[in-house]
């Protein structure tokens, strides 16, 4: 009968046990029902009853499986509570390992995964080069890096492709921003064309954004949710607001939404302006005008959203046309044109600076993180065998009482998954804290979001839920193998258990110490580097140093007053309280910016093609005795050295062995300055990269004084107590001069080690968890051989065997085990520095300090989780032993 | 083991498809489908057990000693071997009487407030 075959497949829905108590009892209630049915009601009555038994399907079929479900969590709770060491290893194991691996992959999304906040990102394109970081200034060759403003408009008003197209500039610079008259705050303010906030669909929170229908001149801003928030208390009447930045005094027309960082990825603007105030907002630039035989000004990045239908290939041969057209204009030479050419990228992402930077150690990381996991999983897969085993008994008798395999299996997968979903929410605490402390660590300046989003959840979740059925699925395997009448025979003894098990688990053990090595030989290696990375040599003393940058161009001063007033601001310094000695230079120390080109070197012959390259540097009297960097011949540049006199320079060892190797240079000539003094090499811009040859001119001397200036300031004490006295001296010249940058020089080679650190710190910290984790793998295998062979002890005891004697018995089991761990993580550790080849400093990634270092830490913290073990089958009681025989 | 007879006030408010299973096992011992047809029957057809929602509480009333499964089918005539009997324990039966006071309070209170007439 169709409607019975129905009903009874229907039963399936139900749990087991409860189909199996009560299926045959609800199928002849059910065909009663239908008979009496068909009999007396007809087929309304009929269709009444299956109604019914859709309503049972739906609310008492999930109340049965929930209630078998709550009776296996209860049972395994408290199987849990009765070994609660096992439970909060299990869980501890499980919480660092899934801890480290979500906030390690968290920051990976951010970072590396995630689309923009904005209307589909999938259709947006990036026309420069999403890496980019800066201005380039000059003529460049092959793809294009960042475009200028001309540029773009060509671009713009030009190109059919795009259904909009939006410029910003790459890299927004903290500014004073003063509202209402309070004092000026410093806050990154962005510039970009009216079309940035439509291009990307991004509409405002409240107010409106900035619109290409706007009036070129009205002063338009936007500002973000954080700073909304922060600065004006999300009070709705911030529209219309006045903020002042630099020259010009702006309006508040919108808020962005809290989730829109900007474009780029690691970078957080708090103000929009329009591309067109951009005089204002930098002034004595003029950023937004060509002329054919100017330098161009490459500052901006442009987005397109491509039109429906419109793919990226196409879109680039379009944009490229309008592009290499306004090139050959600009240059009046079509040829010229054809050496620069746009390349388009997917954009979903948005640009991003550090993106390159992090790829590398996040992923070394997430590898690390990865391994920890791996070991934790090992660790307690071997915990739940060998309690599964210790429970062979229990099982046997429930399986004697008639409860079902199927039952079992699924109690031990449910006390399994118990364990790992306590060790998910564990984890999920750990990787909240982990990550907090992981942006803390990647840099103040680099901003990212600060909680896990969805995705992450549902990694943990899967994280999870893989820990839980795989490590659950080795117990449950070994309950399918369970007799009932096997496990009741061996009561007699105290552990019953298998030596089957016992060489899994020591097989595990040899697959934790060898998965341990190389995380401790990477951490050794890391650490090191950054210990080289700080004692580094810089070529002069670092301490009680800082540096200022004051941009005398943007404070209004042409070139010919600059001279002047450099010579005024570092008479004003140097008086400033706390200063024992100031000089200037152009770039300044770490600051990232340097000046190098292609010179004449007075009796050098180049090699092959192009001429001889070098860094050079401007720089004001005394530095070298300021800084502390030893002169090896002649002298340095001082107060004599003025516009009129004779030009001189000064020029490092490194240029002085590539270009005058084994001549005396001083009296030669690079370009048009005679070299009057060699100083010993040293480090102004990177601690890795090799020393560049260099050579410093005088900034009174230069063909073109420079624009801005950082002082060097010695100073008696603790320099950050001196800063402001100095930028006192400093405003008390100008009070409009802008101070660009400043930090003192330990700051500021931090920040260049910051990602070492970070590496150092976080391998180190999965090192010594891989470690732990693996010492508890080792007690526990460890710990039941010596249970195991209690009687075979208390035989040996018997016998005549000293303490010693068995001490030194299980000791060499342990070591043996090491050994053969250490063997195969040599081999790990071979294949898995070179993923961090590239990274280590001064030393190599066969380092025998680090390698010697993890050896002996994994082999002592062994030999220490086997001494417990070792230590209390010495003392078995030959006569308590024999007893179980 | 006896339930604790201060366990009854636990058990309350019971459900109301439970109610009608004590009120069918009041008189006598029953089987599954005679539940329902009593069930049917009393309430003129308005409350009607399906087999889902009668054995699942059948198995929470089990659990909670309320009703107990007989060894023997009570009737000797039955040929049905499948049939299984269930009969009213005497904390089922108490059960019960603390349900139908606590309904019948409220119905009482009903009545002082005037929310429905003194005599239906």
């Amino acid at each position: 009968m169709l409607p019975m075959r129905i009903y009874r497949t229907l039963l399936r829905c139900y749990p087991a046990p409860f189909r199996h108590e009560y299926g045959a009892e609800m199928a002849g209630a059910f065909a009663e029902q239908m008979w009496e049915a068909r009999h007396r009601g007809g087929w309304r009555a009929e269709t009444s009853i299956w109604l019914h038994t859709l309503f049972d399907l739906f609310m008492i079929a999930p109340k049965e499986h929930y209630s078998v479900i709550q009776q296996d969590l209860r049972y395994a709770f408290r199987a849990l509570g009765a070994q609660p060491g096992f439970a909060v290893v299990a869980v501890l194991s499980l919480a660092l390992g899934i801890g480290a691996n979500t906030a390690i992959f968290s920051l990976l999304d951010s970072v590396l995964l995630s689309a923009l906040p904005v209307r589909d990102p999938q259709s947006l394109v990036i026309l420069t080069n999403p890496a980019s970081n800066g201005i380039t200034i000059g003529s460049t060759r092959g793809e294009r890096e960042e475009l200028t403003y001309s540029e773009f408009r060509q671009l713009r008003d030009l190109s059919t492709v795009f259904s909009g197209l939006m410029a910003c500039q790459i890299e927004p610079e903290p500014i004073p921003v003063g509202v209402d008259g309070a004092d000026a705050e410093e806050i990154p303010v962005q510039m970009v064309s009216p079309e940035y906030f439509s291009t990307l669909g991004v509409p405002a929170l409240l107010g409106r954004t900035l619109s290409a229908d706007d009036d070129p001149a009205a002063p338009n801003a936007v500002i973000s949710y954080a700073y909304w928030q922060r600065r004006f208390g999300t009070r709705a009447d911030v529209l219309g607001t006045r903020i002042t930045i630099r020259q010009g005094v702006f309006s508040i027309i919108g808020v962005a939404p809290v989730s829109f960082f900007g474009e780029t990825v690691g970078q957080r603007p708090d103000i929009w302006v329009p591309l067109t105030f951009q005089p204002v907002v930098m002034p004595g630039r003029e950023w937004l005008h060509e002329k054919p035989g100017d330098d161009k000004v490459m500052w901006l990045h442009v987005f397109g959203r491509l039109k429906p239908g419109v793919r990226i290939e196409t879109a680039q041969a379009a944009a490229n046309v309008t592009f290499q057209q306004g090139l050959a204009v600009f240059y009046g030479s079509a040829e010229r044109a054809k050496n620069q050419w746009l390349k388009l990228r997917p954009a979903a992402k948005g640009a991003s600076q550090i993106r390159g930077q992090f790829a590398e150690p996040l992923a070394t990381l997430l590898v690390a993180s990865g391994l920890v996991l791996l070991i934790a999983c090992a660790n307690l897969g071997n915990l739940l065998l060998a309690r599964t085993t210790a429970r062979t008994r229990e099982m046997s008798v429930r399986l004697a009482l008639g409860a079902g395999r199927g039952r079992l299996v699924r109690q031990l997968l449910t006390e399994t998954m118990l364990v790992a979903f306590l060790g998910g929410i564990a984890g999920l605490g750990a990787a909240w804290i982990l990550r907090a402390g992981l942006l803390g660590l990647v840099s103040h300046s680099i901003h990212l979001p600060v909680a896990p989003d969805i995705q992450v959840l549902a990694f943990v979740f899967a994280l999870t839920l893989v820990a839980g059925l795989m490590l659950g699925l080795l117990p449950a395997l070994r309950t399918m193998s369970v007799n009932a009448s096997a496990g009741l025979k061996e009561q007699g003894r105290g552990l019953t258990g298998s030596a089957a098990w016992l060489r899994t688990g020591k097989f595990v053990v040899v697959g934790q110490v060898a998965l341990s090595l190389p995380l401790l030989v990477g951490a050794g290696l890391l650490v090191r580097t950054f210990q080289n990375l700080r004692q580094a040599d810089l070529g002069y003393v670092k301490e009680r140093l800082f540096l200022v940058r004051v941009d005398v161009q943007m404070g209004g001063y042409e070139e010919q007053r600059r001279l002047p007033v450099f010579q005024r601001l570092l008479e004003r310094v140097r008086a400033a309280p706390g200063v024992r000695g100031a000089s200037y230079s152009k770039s300044g120390l770490f600051l990232g910016s340097r000046s190098s080109g292609h010179v004449e070197v007075e009796g050098y012959t180049r090699k092959g093609e192009g001429g001889v390259w070098s860094v050079w540097e401007h720089i004001g009297p005394d530095y070298f005795s300021t800084l502390g960097i030893p002169l090896l011949l002649g002298r340095q540049i001082t107060e004599r050295d003025h516009p009129s006199s004779n030009r001189v320079c000064v020029i490092t060892e490194a240029f002085g062995k590539q270009f005058f190797a084994g001549r005396n240079p001083l009296g030669m000539h690079v370009g048009r300055y005679e070299i009057v003094g060699v100083a010993r090499d040293s480090r102004n811009r990177s601690l890795r990269d090799e020393i560049e040859p260099r050579f410093y001119v005088p900034a009174a001397q230069a063909i073109n004084v420079p624009r801005f200036i950082t002082f060097a300031v010695r100073t008696v004490a603790e320099p950050s107590s001196v800063l402001a006295g100095v930028r006192r001296a400093i405003l008390s010249e100008d009070p409009s001069l802008p101070i660009t940058a400043a930090g003192t020089l330990t700051e500021l080679v931090n920040k260049q080690m910051e990602h070492d650190q970070l590496l150092a710190r976080l391998s180190t910290a999965f090192g010594v968890v891989g470690l732990l984790l693996a010492a508890i793998g080792l007690y526990g295998v460890l710990s039941y051989g010596v249970a195991r062979r209690t009687n075979e002890i208390g035989i040996r005891k018997a016998l005549g065997a000293q303490h010693s004697a068995v001490i030194v018995m299980v000791l060499r089991e342990t070591g043996l085990l090491l050994l053969v761990g250490l063997v195969a993580g040599t081999f790990l550790s071979a294949a898995g520095t070179q993923l961090i080849a590239s990274r280590l400093y001064g030393l190599a990634p066969t380092d025998p300090v680090a390698i010697g270092v993890a050896v002996a830490m994994l082999a002592g913290v062994a030999l220490l989780a086997a001494w417990v073990p070792a230590y209390r089958a010495s003392r078995v009681d030959a006569l308590v032993a024999l007893r179980y025989e | 083991m006896p339930p604790d007879p201060a366990d009854t006030n636990s058990f309350l408010p019971l459900p109301t498809a439970v109610f009608h299973i004590l009120v069918a096992l009041a008189d006598r011992d029953r089987h599954g489908y005679s539940i329902m047809q009593d069930v049917a029957t009393r309430t003129d057809g308005k409350v009607r057990l399906s087999p889902g929602t009668l054995y699942s509480s059948i198995r929470r009333m089990l659990e909670g000693g309320l009703v107990e499964e007989l060894r023997e089918s009570p009737d000797p005539e039955s040929q049905d071997e499948r049939r299984r009997y269930y009969r009213l324990t005497r904390f089922g039966r108490r059960v019960a009487a603390a349900e139908a006071k606590r309904l019948s309070d409220l119905l009482s209170q009903a009545r002082e407030t005037g929310l429905i007439p003194k005599k239906l």
